[in-house]
């Protein structure tokens, strides 16, 4: 790939709705333009912030939520391809493949040998065996590409090619909390009951956010890297309760904190 | 400290506590929610503004909200659907009921839609199932909220459905439960106005509603065949509709319309990765059943987007009902955002 294209070439703007203004690339899992997707964001998000109500990454767009009464479409449209000629310059200066943030997430994962979910149709569906299952999902390293959905769910992709599945042709009107699933080429850990229409391979007793000062803190990072890596049951079960126990507490001090 | 309630005596249908929502938290996956029809909700506000009872009376007082007198008061108030609903007040309070009419009294006394009226300690309000329209709207002067400390979550009142099992904007409110309000600051006999009447019954729609709507890009790469067939075709609303979404049942009159895809398959498959969307996104899933993307809607999407309806009809859609008729037609981005513009500018306080 040409890295030395200017970004003002890789995507296109359109006005979506009267405050909504979408970048789109083109359409494809690539960690080196998800990276420069979010570059081209946390420059807007920098430089923007008095006329912007929201930005919104996913796998190749970006949504801009915006205050139309204090900009207008053009101006805004021109603020943003003038950023993207400063980012070249930036780019050509610093070392590539640049992660914005460092740190890998790592989940563990009770995966569901018992079949109370999806993990042996998946096997059967794929033509493999449930270790090879097991193992093709956790020794890849996943990048973050975009929160959505519910609060705190996050894609994450690549998935491994010989798991790739269509989404479920009947979605759940139910999937639990920290269930740990896959669809096509992406896999994710549900941070809530939601209904949910991707094969559930397994379970995860970690929270998927926090609440920090009345602040929402997601587990994964839209741009992070994430692993997961298989436990026991009884460390499943050990490490749900922990969690249990620590929310409680942890809520029992925001209570306090509000009377 | 908010001490002063609302009891729910009696409940049959949603019942909700809306604001304006919350939108500059879509990066994090929550909904932006808010109150389905924004002419409703913010006239009722408007109704007890403050500022505006003041000025009537005389008294000019600083601005008691922090916001910009040309900002429109966003107070949490209940949004109730279908609704059937008995209140009790524990303290006096000024309310305003907007929205569809729910033929409501207070203590047996009927009173009128679309105005503020005085509540007192003990008054029992009751709204009826409406005739008409979906969504009513209850405000109480100076703000309702869930906790007895007011408190927000990310920065709105709103409540949304998928989003219950976080917990963080309060319980869900049933039978039982209480909505609390502040002391209220001045009790008065607020006047009725003709006016607000008149003009809300300008704003709606009744049976059948045309959405103007902003052609997205791949609208623009059918042919000229396949966006007639959209823009020719009847809709009516599904019974599949909610605060998320409303779904369309096209009305295949000719059989030709019938055997006809608006997208092609060809262009179907370039369509599959997860995308952002937003509110009044038209969205067609393979069935061609468009769904307009409502107030509680997700913040990413997978399906093919053929525009976006603007926003003031998006607000006369959230009163039409099951069985209504729709159809589309095209707008201008500069259009849509005058009329939005001129829409809350109806609502500052000034």
């Amino acid at each position: 790939m040409n890295d030395k294209k200017p970004l003002a070439q890789a995507f296109t703007i359109t006005a979506c709705s009267e405050d909504s203004l979408l970048l789109t690339w083109p359409e494809k899992i690539s960690l080196s333009q998800h990276q420069k997707i979010l570059q081209l964001q946390a420059a807007i998000e920098h430089k923007l912030s008095k006329v912007l109500i929201d930005t919104v990454a996913s796998y190749h767009c970006l949504m801009i939520y915006y205050r139309f009464d204090k900009i207008t479409m053009l101006a805004l449209q021109n603020a943003i391809q003038a950023m993207t000629y400063t980012l070249v310059e930036r780019e050509s200066n610093s070392p590539q493949n640049e992660r914005i943030h460092t740190q890998c997430v790592n989940i563990p994962v009770y995966y569901d040998i018992d079949n109370n979910w999806d993990l042996h149709d998946v096997a059967h569906q794929c033509q493999l065996s449930i270790e090879q299952v097991i193992r093709l999902h956790s020794e890849k390293i996943y990048h973050a590409y975009a929160l959505g959905f519910t609060p705190g769910f996050c894609y994450l992709a690549n998935l491994a090619p010989p798991l790739h599945l269509p989404r479920k042709a009947t979605p759940r009107t139910s999937v639990p909390k920290g269930a740990v699933a896959i669809a096509e080429q992406q896999t994710a850990v549900y941070p809530n009951t939601s209904p949910g229409g991707w094969h559930i391979i397994g379970r995860s007793p970690i929270a998927m956010y926090q609440q920090v000062s009345g602040k929402f803190v997601p587990t994964i990072k839209v741009g992070q890297t994430v692993k997961f890596h298989a436990i026991s049951k009884t460390d499943y079960q050990q490490l749900a309760l922990a969690e249990q126990r620590n929310g409680k507490s942890v809520k029992n001090q925001q209570e306090l904190a509000d009377e | 400290m908010n001490n002063n309630y609302l009891a729910v005596t009696k409940l049959n249908g949603a019942l909700t506590l809306q604001d304006l929502g919350r939108a500059s938290t879509q990066h994090l996956g929550f909904s932006v929610s808010g109150a389905a029809d924004e002419y409703a909700f913010l006239s009722a506000n408007k109704l007890l503004a403050v500022d505006a009872v003041n000025a009537k009376n005389g008294l000019i007082t600083p601005n008691s909200h922090g916001l910009p007198v040309s900002e429109p008061l966003n107070h949490g108030a209940i949004e109730l659907t279908f609704g059937q609903a008995t209140f009790t007040t524990s303290a006096n309070c000024v309310i305003a009921i907007t929205g569809a009419d729910c033929a409501a009294t207070i203590n047996d006394r009927a009173i009128n839609n679309w105005q503020a009226h005085a509540l007192m300690k003990g008054d029992s309000l009751v709204f009826s199932r409406p005739l008409s329209g979906v969504h009513s709207y209850l405000a109480v002067q100076g703000g309702l909220s869930l906790a007895s400390s007011s408190a927000l979550w990310l920065g709105s009142h709103a409540q949304t459905l998928n989003e219950m099992p976080l917990a963080f904007s309060g319980d869900k409110i049933l039978a039982g439960s209480k909505v609390y309000f502040p002391n209220v600051q001045q009790m008065y006999q607020p006047e009725e106005s003709h006016l607000v009447t008149t003009l809300a019954e300008n704003f709606y729609a009744k049976k059948q509603l045309t959405l103007r709507f902003m052609p997205s890009t791949l609208f623009q790469q059918l042919t000229v065949e396949q966006q007639a067939l959209f823009l020719t075709k009847h809709y009516t609303i599904s019974a599949q509709s909610n605060r998320m979404g409303y779904r369309l049942i096209p009305n295949n009159v000719r059989s030709e319309q019938a055997n006809s895809a608006i997208i092609s398959a060809q262009l179907r498959q370039h369509v599959t990765l997860s995308a952002p969307v937003t509110y009044g996104a038209i969205q067609m899933p393979a069935n061609e059943q468009p769904i307009v993307l409502m107030k509680e809607r997700q913040t990413m999407g997978g399906y093919p987007t053929l525009g976006y309806v603007m926003k003031t009809d998006l607000f006369r859609l959230s009163q039409m009902r099951p069985g209504d008729a729709i159809a589309f037609v095209t707008t201008t981005l500069q259009k849509s955002q005058q009329q939005l513009t001129a829409f809350y500018k109806k609502f500052s306080r000034c």
